[in-house]
This record gives C-alpha cells, structure tokens and sequence, in this order.
C-alpha cells in the first residue's frame, strides 16, 4: 500500500494545505500523519463555500474528515492546540498523539524569543513558538525533556519541567513562564480529551504525510544558518514506513519568509498574499522569480520526487530562473557538514539569477510530472493538468 | 520571574480542554450536589493560610466572597470567566506581589442548606478549582439578609496571613452581594457551621476585628435583586465607611478588583489604573471610572 508524503520544495509556504486538502478530497485517505516540525506550521485550506482555517498541529485534511495523527518527530505545542482545536469546533475525535512527542512549552518560547531579541539584525527568521529549543533541548546529552506522555504522570512531568526551566534560565537568565504547577494541571486536562496512542494509522488504509516549512529551511540541508531545527525532508517518513509516493509542492513563483539567501528576490513583484504576513519573529515575507536551481538543489538532497504539486497558477509570472551567473547546479555537500553549508550561503548571497522571459514550464525545469495545479486558494479550484 | 501572560495561556488551554470534555467549570454543583464540597467545608476549620513560599515569597492575601442565592447565583459563573484577566492584572502589571486568592460562597444559614463554602488561597489554577466545587443555591430568605456575618466572622477569626504577620499589610477582602448582613453574629450557627463555641455577638464588633487584618469592601453589582437599595448600601456604608462599590456591570467585577488592590497597594493611581484597563483590552474602563470614582476621588 502506497502512502503519499508532501514537502514544499522551497522556504516553506508553498500551499502544502491546499494540496493536502485535495489529496484528502480525491483520494481514499485513512489519515494525515505530521512528521516534523510543530505549530509553527500555518497550511491554509479554504473549501468551496469559503470555510477557512490556517492548520498548524491538525492536519490539512481536517476539513475532509481524515483523522490526524501527531508522530513521534512532532514538537507539540498544548497550549496553540487548545486554541486551534477550538477554532475548529473541538474535533478531538480526529485527533491522536504518539506519546514519544516532545513538547513545546512556554519556557521554550521565551527562551526562542530572548536568543532571537539577543540576536539582534541577525535574527536566523525563526517564528518564535520554541520549536527549534524544544528540539535543542533534546538534544542536550543526559537531558529529559518533557513529553506527551508525561501528561499522564504530573510528578515526571513536574520534575522534567523544573530541569527545563533551570536549563534554560542557567543559560539566559530568568525566563518569563507560567507556575509549573499551571502547566502539570493544564496538561492533565489535555490528556482528558486528547488521545494518545503510539499506534500508526498506516495499516488503516493510505496515508498523507504532511511536511512542515520547506526543504530549503532542513536542519542539515538548508542555508545555514538560516535554517530550521527540523528534519523537512522525506527522511523522518522512511523511519515510519516505507512506501511513498513522493509528492514535491512549489509555487510558480518563489517565496521566503525572513532572512537568508534568495537568489531570485525581486522587489518589484508583488501577489496578492492574503494568509502570509510579516510576523515579529520570523521577519517580512519575500517575494521572487521561480527558481529552478534551489528547487532542483532541494529535490536532490532530498532524493528525488515521483510528482510536483504546484501552486498559485492563477498568477501570472512575468519570468522565471533556470541558471545562476556561473552557476547551473546548487552542488550538494557531505551529509550533516554545516561548515559547507555556511560556505553555500556566503556564495547564493553573492549570486545573481539569469531570468527567462515567461512562466516557468515547472515539470521540464525540475524533472517531474505534475500531478495537480492550483488555480485558487479553495478546494474545487485543483486541477490535474 | 514573572507568570503573566504564560498563566493566562496556560490557564485558557486547560478551560478549553476542559470545554471540550463536556464538563462544566461547575461540575460539582451542576451535578446536583446540594452539600458542601470537603475542600470547602469551613466547619471545624483551623485556618485557611496564605503563606509565603520560595515560588511565591511576597505573597498578597486577597479573598472574595460572593453571595449564590437568588439572583446572585450566576456571580460565581461571571468570575470564573473573568478569572483570567484578573490574574493578568495583578501579576502583569505588578498590581500586587504574588497574589494568593481565595473564594468563597454565602448564603443564608436561618434557610439555605450551603450556608458558608470556603476555599483554601491559590496562586495558581487551583482557585479556578475552587469555584468549580461551589455549590450554587439560588434560593435564599428573600428577606434581604444573608449571612455575611458568618463569613465575616470565619475570616476574622480562622484566616492567617503572612503579608500582614511578617509586613504588616492586609488582606485585600471583597464580598459580592446584594443584601445585608444580619445584626448578629448567631453563637448557635457558628457552632453549627463552623464549629467554634462562642458568646454571640454584635456584627459591627466582628467588623472591627475583622479589619484589624483585612481591607474589606463590599460591591453590589447593579442588576440584582435589590441593587441601588438605599437601606442595604447605607448598611454597609455605616458598616465600612467609604468601602462600598456599586457596579453597574458585573462583567467588570475584576478589574474593579484589580484596580482596588493596585491603588491599596499604592502601585497606581486611579488614572493610571484606567489607562492600564484600555492597554489591557478592557472595555470596563468607564465602568470602573464611575464605580471607583465615588470612592477615591
């Protein structure tokens, strides 16, 4: 049985939603499983009748009926689900949580802020939620960090909480957060409605594995450091199954959101970008020309892509970039050597795209068939081309 | 270190869980629970402590008390709603040092069979537990009299407070109501609800006792039974001179509470507080205005 997996082949806001969305719609899909990340994802879904909603831990086919599944690669964040669970009229019922699911909590927040305020001009874009110290704190050798499962025992959950915090005030000093006690309270009440299971639906029928941020932002992969603390290629979906159809999603444009290199960025282009705001820690939403060369640098390191879904149709593109001066192809380095990618992002800030006239004939440039086109934010506006 | 803004999230995220579960913030009473709940039951009580402790090492006694019968009965409700900006309040904006809160309900003990619920002091998501174990009457004597007495004397005689032992500042006590309390201190209910034997006594000399320790005031909100009264305000205004609130709105019961802490703890005055209600997102500025207004201005 075939399972698909869909990752934005850019900085992230490329309409994984939509397309996640349209799979759940047009395919028999047992369930929406998130495989990195946390609730910095926003994926946006608008049905037919004009029903939207921004999906940050819920997955995209919620609208669709199709359960979603958190995996044991998900950072989740109780407090952002309440919020969005009751934007969403409470569907609880679609909703499981492996108990392995690092937690991102008030203390990783203020300390993602306080590193990025400290940071100054050099902010790294990061949305502030504290997904990515959640994740470092994981890290920490001899470190327990607070996990789903501990909703279900307050005295492990107490003391896990105390050794973030005092992890994290020892480094920055002291950190603004709620009473632990709130916090052990607050998830015992989400542990009354949230079940939490470490079982995967992928036995239960066909499966959406639905990516967060872009692969261009990968932890090891992405520009760094301008990059994510997340795993946004297919790697997490092979450590849970094995067979996938592999689905890259671009738009006929590219974007990025915050700082970092963007070879193709234009300032005199402008779309109509109603869900994508400049936030106060992830920095303005840029726009530019399609650039072929970081998408085919992205499919590579990522290993190839059976289909693209591509988006944003409707617009259109008065150019696009299949080469940079001097450059054809974004060569990929070793595996997990940061110091090569540092030296990639010193040599893209110093790029200049080669521009083609037209809209980017996107299956050619990249070397994949296009499975579905996106003419419009609602569900009804896909079409396979 | 501060708790604001991470509580109130913290604290909205485990109401929303709790929604979703289906249960009501007032499970116990909406379950048909006609008796006191253990944790409230003042009989026989010691004392209800507000202490200092590492996580909270200047800790700020502040009680309410609300009246639950007749049609004061949807008080508790309206605080439990309101709970979360009060806490913002007074940790956000440093109205008081580490607020410890403590709840109560008060009937009528000549008939209601919950005359006296007491809660324990809470800092943290505990309190709104309290309010959920409140046992709501909705009847009461229709006499205009409560037993306010009874609470009175319960706070005068079985409460312990370190901002008044070790630094010499009270209590803050709120009691939310519409009717008046009755001359006496009644020896047999004290006996029978609380359990201390005593000689009864005047209710003005529980008062003073009580305000030894204590800032009492009292708020009548407009839209009950007997709001504007002139007999029952005028009760309370010989009782605690210029410490009666009238509100016209309940839903701005808690920055009225809020705003009355912060200017007894000398943090703001009534204009700064006013301005602090509009950065904070409140609409009871003009409420609160005229509410506070009588009093300190």
């Amino acid at each position: 049985m075939s399972h698909f997996a869909v990752v934005d082949l850019g900085y992230g806001d490329a309409g994984k939603g939509t397309v996640v969305d349209w799979l759940c719609a047009n395919e028999s899909v047992s369930a929406v499983i998130r495989f990195n990340g946390g609730a910095q994802a926003g994926h946006n879904v608008v049905t037919p009748d004009g029903r939207h909603h921004t999906f940050s831990q819920f997955g995209s086919g919620t609208f669709q009926g199709v359960p979603t599944h958190l995996s044991r690669f998900m950072i989740v964040d109780p407090l952002a689900l309440a919020a969005e669970a009751q934007a969403l009229g409470n569907p609880y019922e679609l909703l499981t949580v492996d108990p392995d699911a690092l937690l991102a909590t008030p203390w990783h927040r203020a300390a993602n802020r306080r590193r990025e305020t400290l940071r100054g001009q050099d902010r790294h874009g990061s949305c502030g939620l504290g997904v990515g110290e959640a994740a470092a704190f994981s890290l920490v050798p001899g470190s327990e960090p607070p996990r789903v499962a501990d909703a279900l025992a307050p005295g492990r959950l107490r003391a896990r909480l105390r050794a973030l915090r005092d992890h994290l005030t020892d480094e920055l000093g002291p950190l603004d957060g709620p009473c632990i006690d709130d916090f052990v309270d607050m998830m015992r009440d989400f542990a009354s409605v949230v079940s939490i299971s470490d079982r995967l639906p992928t036995r239960d029928g066909p499966c959406v594995f639905e990516g967060a941020q872009g692969v261009l932002l990968d932890e090891w992969r992405g520009f760094h450091p301008y990059t994510t603390w997340s795993t946004t290629t297919f790697d997490n979906v092979l450590e849970l199954t094995g067979d996938i159809v592999r689905i890259g999603v671009v738009r006929t444009y590219t974007t990025r959101h915050g700082p970092g290199p963007f070879v193709t960025e234009d300032l005199t282009l402008s779309y109509e970008e109603p869900h994508n705001g400049t936030g106060p820690w992830q920095g303005s939403f840029r726009i530019g020309h399609f650039d072929a060369v970081a998408h085919r640098y992205a499919i590579e390191v990522c290993g190839g892509v059976d289909a693209l879904a591509v988006t944003h149709c409707d617009i259109s593109v008065p150019a696009h970039c299949d080469a940079y001066q001097g450059m054809k192809r974004i060569v990929p380095g070793p595996f997990r050597d940061l110091e090569y990618q540092e030296r990639l992002t010193r040599e893209l800030e110093a790029c200049r795209p080669v521009l083609t006239p037209g809209p980017p004939p996107i299956g050619q440039l990249l070397g994949a068939p296009v499975l579905v086109e996106s003419h419009g934010p609602r569900t009804n506006e896909k079409k396979r081309p | 270190m501060g708790h604001g803004r991470w509580s109130n999230d913290t604290y909205d995220a485990a109401a929303h869980y709790r929604r979703a579960r289906g249960e009501s913030a007032f499970a116990y009473s909406d379950s048909g629970a006609r008796k006191v709940h253990p944790r409230l039951d003042p009989y026989r009580v010691t004392l209800r402590e507000s202490r200092d402790s590492d996580e909270h090492p200047r800790s700020t006694a502040i009680a309410v008390l609300f009246d639950v019968t007749g049609s004061m009965g949807h008080v508790p409700r309206v605080l439990q709603t309101k709970l979360p900006g009060l806490l913002n309040l007074l940790r956000d904006r440093g109205y008081a040092t580490d607020p410890q809160v403590l709840f109560g309900a008060i009937g009528d003990a000549t008939c209601d069979k919950v005359p006296l619920q007491i809660g324990q002091f809470e800092s943290d998501n505990r309190m709104d537990e309290d309010l959920g174990r409140i046992v709501l009457e909705g009847g009461g004597g229709g006499q205009r009299t409560e037993s306010y007495e009874l609470a009175m004397y319960f706070m005068a005689r079985h409460t312990a407070l370190d901002c008044w032992e070790k630094r010499g500042r009270k209590g803050y006590l709120f009691i939310i109501g519409d009717e008046m309390p009755y001359r006496n201190v009644n020896a047999r209910e004290v006996n029978a609800i609380i359990g201390d034997r005593i000689e009864g006594t005047s209710t003005e000399h529980i008062i003073a006792e009580l305000r030894h320790t204590w800032d009492v005031y009292y708020v009548m909100p407009e839209g009950s039974s007997y709001a504007g009264d002139q007999t029952i305000l005028s009760t309370w205004r010989k009782l605690l001179g210029q410490n009666v609130i009238e509100l016209e709105d309940l839903d701005a019961v808690c920055e009225a509470i809020g705003l009355t802490v912060g200017l007894g703890e000398g943090v703001i005055d009534l204009e700064s507080g006013l301005t602090d209600l509009v950065e904070v997102g409140s609409g009871a500025r003009e409420i609160v205005a005229r509410a506070l207004d009588r009093r300190w201005v």
